[in-house]
């Protein structure tokens, strides 16, 4: 067999072992992994190329190699997820880096961490105040995560004491002129549905970019031609003013009438209706 | 504009924001949201039927203004 046949037919081979083996191995990102993990990949990286290029001649020995590293790899993986004791001794454990705000000096010294390194860690988060810190711990991937005192937490609705609307994933509709069904369909929607709304917006579907349909079925779309002027859907603000035009028009009646019946009925009639419009606000404005 | 004729635009109104919930009430995924429609669709239902109540006594004073 001439040289460069047995080369293409050892890459060719090498290429899809390799492929299903890294795909089997998991899809951790790369960044992501353990150093541990980090030189296993190296390993068979490197016995793959070398059995590729005919540094180590004999296949049966380069395919026992990195069967092996490849094998004990799922091993050691399959192990970890039964037994805590394996990933902890694996992965290593979480080193605590801040705790009450207090900085450990021991901890540090032992991932080999300098206080510069620590702080231009927490400036990466955006943190330039070490007071600012409530809680750090450096996980076994060697990342850095990092607890606020709550008082320089960012604000949630739950702190102002807010109601939002639940709020689920929009599905892309229309792609590059495309109606895609499948979304739609998720959505409860079909092409009749849409293409009313198309209509109403007074555009044709071939000009529409991307289109997407949010969880209380309002339809956003961008368009091929930026010249055109979109109507936004409005149709909840303006919801929310008729119903808060009905609500001033009733009071307005109940102080006019002189009915006394009638006078009772409209203010009752009004606070029911600002009632509404309390429970409706977080779905209607936000 | 008569006292009627005012009653009557406030409640194409009310009845114009009602179907409009109710789009929303059937549109809706989220099972919350729709419970919050839905609630929002009978408590106006209830206001539009005093409403229509008080159009009738106010036509009944006012027979020259009857008919919308």
């Amino acid at each position: 067999m001439k040289d460069w046949i047995e080369i293409l037919l050892r890459s060719a081979a090498l290429f899809i072992v390799s492929l299903i083996a890294i795909r089997i191995m998991g899809k951790k990102h790369p960044a992501k992994m353990t150093p541990f993990h980090f030189v296993n990949y190296i390993v068979i990286a490197i016995i793959a190329s070398l059995i590729s290029v005919r540094v180590i001649t004999n296949l049966t020995f380069g395919f026992i190699a990195l069967g092996v590293w490849i094998i004990l790899a799922l091993a050691l993986d399959y192990l970890s997820l039964k037994s805590k004791w394996v990933h902890d001794w694996i992965n290593g454990k979480e080193t605590i880096l801040i705790k009450q705000g207090k900085v450990m000096e021991e901890n540090l010294s032992q991932v080999r961490l300098t206080g510069e390194e620590l702080l231009r860690e927490l400036r990466s988060k955006n943190i330039f105040n070490l007071a600012d810190v409530e809680f750090a711990v450096m996980e076994s991937t060697g990342d850095i995560n990092i607890l606020l005192k709550s008082d320089k937490k960012p604000v949630t609705p739950y702190d102002l004491g807010k109601k939002v609307a639940p709020q689920s994933e929009t599905q892309t509709v229309i792609l590059d002129g495309n109606v895609l069904n499948e979304p739609l369909s998720t959505l409860g929607l079909n092409r009749q549905w849409l293409n009313m709304q198309l209509e109403n917006m007074g555009i044709s579907l071939d000009n529409v970019f991307i289109g997407q349909v949010d969880s209380s079925g309002d339809l956003y779309v961008d368009l091929f031609d930026d010249s055109i002027q979109v109507p936004q859907p409005k149709v909840k603000e303006m919801l929310y003013a008729n119903l808060e035009k009905t609500q001033a028009d009733l009071m307005a009646f109940a102080l006019e009438t002189e009915d006394e019946y009638a006078k009772i009925m409209y203010s009752h009639n009004a606070d029911k209706l600002k009632k509404v419009m309390e429970s409706l606000e977080p779905y209607l404005l936000r | 504009m008569t006292v009627s004729s005012q009653v009557k635009q406030t409640l194409a109104t009310l009845k114009g924001a009602q179907s409009t919930l109710k789009i929303y009430a059937t549109q809706t995924q989220n099972e919350e949201t729709k419970l919050v429609y839905e609630e929002a669709v009978e408590k106006t239902a209830d206001i539009i039927r005093d409403l229509e109540k008080r159009v009738q006594i106010l036509e009944f004073q006012e027979p020259q203004y009857k008919g919308f």
